[in-house]
């Protein structure tokens, strides 16, 4: 009974799914997440699941350890060397202030404070030559300063590598023979794009969670072999694809956003089984919603992300799936100050206290205690009946907190204000969908909304309807959906080259030898990643490449997909149109010229039916009302609405809405104009056409 | 007056009655406006050409009603723009072509707006049937409209013609054709015309955006709930604005400080004297004591000048939260006589109409120091700091301009250390040029960046720590330099201690070198600029500092063991344990 199986270490939960490669069967557990050894957590989740980890062939994991080491500054000891006259970049930053006319605004503090920041001679020019050529004495004496200062880790990033990382790459060499046991960085070897804080503080965060990664990887990867697990341990990168534990270890910063991909990528690949090539993944939990957009069945992918946000926090260059996040979720706290204006989130109340209805304390109202107000919810049939709510404490809540300010009065005060947090609420949500949309020039028209967390499928009939986006999917266990994801994604590594030339017949010919050299490395790199596993032998490596295009004299750029064997008119005409698609404008006869090349290479790995994602128990909730009023925004009041349980529905089921649908983890939501079916896979599929 | 009764001032003057329409449709269109303004500010990053415009950040966007009145701005634009020069531009507009002058489809340009005249404003109008609901307006700083040299500005001229191209209100797209005329006199007006035209384009890219979103409002709220929310809107933002106000205490207050000198009479400080009178709800600002527009380039026009002085005092110092639109400043008022030199007349130079604004900010702050002491700083560094080179390209007929400004530190609180290095508070999301990017582009190189210890004011809380540059030249060019407040360098606050200035020096070649101010001086390959900016100021004595604070800052760098006996009268021994702690050396304080 061969399986492979993928965990995802949430805040609350560790959640586990595994599937039966011989039966497909799929199979989920939950445990609490153990914040002291987290292994211990998933080692109780394999025990809950009745799997034998000695049938696993591969594990893919997902983790906030690099983010959470990041934000609540748990890193290690860690070290900056820079070029001569330059230890300071780091905390100068860039010196821009988000919020205009704040006295009080300031930036996070750096990652590595002035006392562990280092100067060495050298310096590189623009053009990559050398204008004072390396110290290497110098290093000697630092390394004995450096052990000095028990340091743990040492990122090393001079000016001007981009151009020329000789110098990085050779005192990274001396360092790591002068100081073994220290894990050490260069700025390049993480990324080779140019401006030197950027640049700099990506090296100082792949230092800074260097050891903590390093002896995670080696714990788990030791434990599971306790267990006489015999295959690899997979982590799940940024990028959306899975990285091996090798490279883990020596970028661990490509593991940023590990946690919360999974989902997205679940829902590229979803679809994609769906016939679906062009959608928009939206989940939406307790504290936030996340959107990515996927064209083409390909999502984009970003090389700047904030750690702590863009108003305070400091960005990193690496490859980080393009996701928008917003503070908007079931436990979103709504409020109206003095001036009667009302607002919603990004405030949450968590899940503890958790909204009023939770009864555990919490006080204020939320986006959840407005859904059950509104009956979209149903006070004693959530998380299946685990949990009863309190309505009456919900809709006092929202009477005194918000009806009476806004002066609603009379009997449908408090569904008035109800109404009016949900419709803040979806504001913020259909501006993320926006902004991943519009704002790169994309129409939303042309694309279906998979949905999913706890909360995506309450929203997103009538999310759809304000976005004109005709069809909604909701796949299965659309709670567990994260990790599920992770069992979907395929392994994935990015190489990236800068080459600037004017697309010229000549640069095509010189494109052809750099995208050659790329891909030859890439295909090396994944081999001695995952050459070992035998489905890699059988499969083969995949390549999507794209150019980093601009107009001649600009500063950024344009991504464009590149299909091998273009020609010269054909990759300008695709250029002029995404630029046009994007900003709204372009300049046909203005000379183009590339700026970098990127590699995808991918790796589809073994993983379950897509048609078999649907739990196999079937959860009976006995004795519930078949209808009840459900507020449907748009009606601007309450309706009749019938009430289904998914687990009883068959495929090819087909009814108009209203409908609530429930099941386990979530409450999908069809609005009274919506139509919807229950799909090939299980999957129900919302209409939001007329 | 106790706050409370101002309060109930507060509501007499803006009656609570909810409009007709719903709060939450009020919300959800106000943030719709800012979503737009966000996204048009966006891709002009992503679409410019010159460094100023894409990695600088020299522009601002905003959306006004068809009368010019301000329904919002990008969340991180530059506060230098908040001032009335969006809905000013298009209220000379509607003078000039009247109301029914305008087409689906004109973008219209003008840099006759009261700053100098690279900062040109362009807008185009948003219709409902036949009726202007909004125009969208674009600020954006152009890197050259000719005048007497590269990059137009100019620290010797003296009236507006030796400035640059002067555009007062020309249709640049007449119902959406482009005038290839107008068009032509601009590029051939220009040193710079690659990077020049293609940030122009970004511009109208970013207007015909902006233009298709707020279309997109109205068309699905209507006309009449789209104005009534915005009418809504404006009275929430003043109310707002006047409980802010009310809070603080009635009362005349006032504020001095000086400037080194305009640049071309060197060493005459201008006196500068700030009065604020604070009524119940009403705030406002007396520039009446400013002196008369001079001959110099430092002169400001009464939108670009005077008003972004009181609007932009009165949001550090009252009203710092939340999007600014026209209610927001329906309770303050400007006093300025014409022919003063933030309310020049038309033929003023402007090159350096912001030397003083950072300073006549700050003065609006320190007037309040003991009024709201909790909400005020010690003064920031203040002056723009710019360095500029400009030349042709080694071996090239092709002109470069390399501009940058400086990052200071900014002054202390009454619970925190001063922040920084940052921009004067013209500034706000723009950005440090990487030098990477410079150094790829210009004949320069840069030999060190740091943080400048000791700098920042002493007190309970430290000032914010300046920044110190230095360039080697690689290529023979011309280089100007502006610094200013030496001689007045920042305030410390409620009982702080002053920071230093800033300077700068230049070493030729042969090893002689000298100190610099304002200058216009040709470099050579080889020659060397050293340029530092002053501190932020410290709040509160010196002598509450804890230790604890005191020997970090010393452990960081921030402050030297010397300074830290000589400004805290703290002694630290080679590990920083503490000898003894005794008074300090007073510094001056405010």
């Amino acid at each position: 009974m061969p399986f492979i199986f993928s965990v995802d270490i949430g805040g609350t939960f560790t959640d586990l799914v595994a599937c039966d490669l011989d039966s497909g069967a799929l199979s989920f557990s939950k445990s609490p997440t153990t914040y002291d050894d987290l292994g211990r957590g998933v080692f109780d989740c394999i025990r809950r699941a009745s799997v034998d980890a000695r049938d696993a062939i591969f594990v893919k994991h997902g983790t906030t350890l690099v983010i959470n080491a990041l934000l609540q500054r748990s890193g290690a000891v860690t070290a900056l060397v820079t070029t001569r006259g330059f230890a300071d970049v780091l905390e100068i930053a860039r010196g821009n202030r988000m919020r205009p006319f704040d006295l009080r605004f300031r930036r996070d503090e750096p990652l590595i404070p002035h006392e562990l920041r280092f100067e060495v001679s050298e310096r590189m020019l623009a053009s990559g030559q050398v204008e004072t050529p390396l110290a290497e004495s110098e290093l000697k004496d630092l390394a004995g300063r450096l052990r000095e200062a028990k340091v743990e880790a040492v990122a090393i990033s001079f000016l001007n590598a981009y151009a020329n990382p000789e110098h990085e790459q050779r005192a990274a060499k001396i360092l790591r023979e002068l100081l073994p046991g220290t894990f050490v960085t260069s700025g390049t070897e993480v990324t080779r794009e140019w401006h030197e804080f950027e640049r700099t503080a990506t090296a100082a965060s792949n230092a800074y969670v260097g050891p903590q990664v390093s002896r995670y990887v080696e714990h788990f990867d030791a434990s599971l072999r306790k267990v006489g697990f015999p295959g690899s341990l997979l982590f799940m990168g940024s990028h959306g694809g899975v990285v091996s534990s090798a490279r883990t270890v020596r970028e661990p910063i490509s593991l940023v956003e590990s946690g919360p991909v999974g989902g997205c990528i679940g829902a590229a690949r979803y679809a994609a089984s769906l016939g679906l090539e062009n959608i928009i993944a939206f989940d939406m939990g307790g504290t936030t919603a996340k959107c990515i957009l996927i064209e083409n069945g390909e999502y984009a992918v970003e090389s700047t992300y904030y750690i702590g946000g863009e108003e305070t926090g400091f960005p990193i260059r690496g490859n980080v799936i393009d996701i928008v996040e917003v503070g908007a979720g079931g436990g979103s706290i709504a409020w109206v100050d003095e001036h009667g204006g009302m607002s919603v989130g990004p405030r949450s109340a968590g899940s503890t206290p958790g909204p009023v209805c939770y009864g555990r304390g919490g006080t204020e109202p939320t986006v959840t205690d407005a859904n059950l107000v509104l009956g979209r919810l149903d006070a004693g049939y959530f998380l299946g009946g685990e949990m009863k709510l309190d309505a009456p404490a919900a809709q006092q809540a929202i009477a005194k907190k918000i009806a009476e300010p806004l002066q609603y009065r009379g009997e449908s005060a408090v569904a008035k204000a109800a109404s009016g947090i949900l419709t803040i609420a979806g504001f913020t949500m259909a501006d993320a969908i926006k902004r991943i949309s519009i704002s790169r020039g994309k129409d939303p028209r042309d694309f279906a909304l998979v949905s999913y967390g706890g909360g995506g499928p309450l929203h997103s009939a009538e999310l759809a309807r304000e976005l004109h986006i005709p069809f909604v999917i909701i796949p299965p266990e659309p709670g567990n959906f994260s990790a599920t994801g992770m069992l979907l994604a395929e392994a994935r590594l990015d190489s990236a080259r800068t080459f600037v030339a004017e697309l010229s017949e000549a640069s095509m010919q010189q494109l052809t030898g750099v995208m050659a050299e790329l891909q030859q490395g890439a295909r090396a790199a994944m081999e001695a990643d995952f050459g070992s596993e035998s489905e890699a032998n059988k499969a083969k490596v995949a390549f999507r490449n794209q150019a980093e295009l601009r107009y001649v004299g600009q500063k950024h750029s344009l991504k464009v997909a590149l299909p091998e064997q273009q020609s010269l008119e054909e990759l300008s005409a695709i250029f002029h149109r995404a630029y046009r698609q994007r900003y709204g404008h372009s300049m046909p006869g203005a000379p183009v010229e590339f700026v970098a090349i990127h590699v995808a290479a991918t790796l589809e790995m073994r993983r379950p039916r897509t048609d078999a994602l649907m739990s196999q128990q079937s959860r009976v909730h006995e004795g519930r009302p078949r209808t009840r009023p459900v507020y449907f925004l748009d009606a601007e009041r309450y309706v009749p609405t019938p009430v289904y349980n998914r687990y009883d529905l068959p495929v090819g089921f087909a009814a108009d809405g209203p409908a609530v649908i429930e099941e386990y983890g979530a409450t999908t939501l069809v609005g009274p104009r919506d139509k919807f079916s229950i799909g090939e896979l299980k999957e129900i599929k919302i209409d939001c056409r007329n | 007056m106790t706050a409370e009764t101002n309060l109930s001032a507060a509501r007499k003057s803006v009656p609570e009655a909810p409009s007709r329409v719903d709060p939450v449709t009020v919300e959800v269109i106000k943030r719709r406006l800012v979503s737009i303004a966000d996204h048009m500010d966006l891709n002009i990053t992503r679409t410019a050409f010159s460094l100023l415009v894409s990695e600088y950040k020299d522009y601002a966007v905003g959306i006004v009603d068809g009368e010019g009145r301000l329904l919002c701005q990008s969340t991180a634009g530059m506060p230098l723009f908040i001032a009335d020069v969006l809905g000013s531009c298009v209220r000379d507009g509607l003078k000039v072509y009247g109301a029914d002058g305008f087409a689906e489809g004109d973008v219209v340009i003008s840099n006759d707006i009261g700053q100098h005249l690279n900062n040109v404003a362009m807008y185009t109008p948003v219709f409902e049937g036949r009726t202007i609901v909004a125009f969208v307006v674009v600020v954006m700083h152009w890197v050259d409209i000719g005048g007497r040299n590269l990059g137009s500005t100019s620290r010797f001229a003296t009236d507006i013609w030796q400035e640059g191209l002067l555009i007062n209100t020309v249709k640049l797209y007449s119902a959406g054709r482009l005038n290839e005329e107008v068009q032509r006199i601009i590029r051939t007006n220009s040193r710079l015309p690659e990077e020049l035209m293609g940030d122009i384009d970004a511009q109208i890219g970013a207007c015909y955006m902006g233009r298709d979103g707020v279309d997109g409002i109205v068309k699905k709220y209507g006309l009449e709930v789209f104005r009534e929310s915005v009418v809504a809107m404006w009275d929430q933002a003043e109310r707002a604005a006047r409980k802010a106000i009310a809070a603080v205490p009635d009362g005349i207050y006032t504020a001095e400080a000086f400037m080194d000198d305009d640049g071309l009479n060197r060493g005459k400080p201008i006196p500068l004297k700030v009065k604020v009178v604070i009524k119940g709800d009403e705030m406002t600002v007396d520039l009446s004591e400013l002196p008369k527009e001079t001959k110099s380039a430092i002169n400001a026009g009464e939108s670009g000048g005077g008003w972004s002085v009181a609007r932009l005092g009165f949001r550090y110092a009252i009203l710092p939260e939340g999007h600014a639109s026209e209610g927001t400043f329906r309770p303050l008022k400007l006093v300025l006589p014409q022919g003063n030199i933030m309310n020049c007349g038309p033929t003023a130079a402007r090159s350096y109409y912001n030397l003083a604004l950072p300073t006549l900010i700050d003065l609006v702050i320190k007037s309040l120091a003991t009024a709201i002491p909790d909400r005020v700083a010690g003064g920031h560094y203040a002056t723009f700091s710019s360095v500029r080179f400009r030349g042709n390209k080694p071996g090239t007929r092709q002109a470069f301009q390399c501009a940058e400004s400086g990052f200071g530190g900014w002054g202390a609180l009454s619970d925190g250390d001063g922040p920084g290095p940052f921009r004067t508070m013209c500034h706000g999301d723009t950005r440090l040029i990487p030098m990477e990017a410079q150094e790829a582009e210009f004949p320069i190189v840069f030999e060190s960046m740091g943080l400048l210890p000791d700098s920042g004011g002493p007190g309970e809380f430290r000032g914010g720590l300046g920044m110190i540059k230095k360039y080697k030249v690689l290529a023979p060019c011309e280089f100007s330099v502006s610094v200013d407040r030496t001689a007045c360098p920042p305030w410390g606050i409620n009982g702080g201690g002053a920071a230093t200035g800033g300077g700068a020096t230049i070493t030729k070649a042969d090893g002689s070198s000298g100190a610099v101010l304002k200058e216009v001086t040709n470099m050579d390959k080889g020659d060397r600029v050293t340029i530092w900016t002053g501190g932020g100021g410290g709040y509160g004595p010196a002598e509450k500092r804890a230790i604890e604070r005191i020997r970090q800052d010393v452990s960081r760098g921030h402050v030297s063991r010397e300074a830290a006996e000589r400004d805290y009268g703290v002694v630290l021994d080679e590990q920083l344990n503490v000898v003894r702690r005794q008074a300090p050396v007073k510094r001056d304080s405010a």
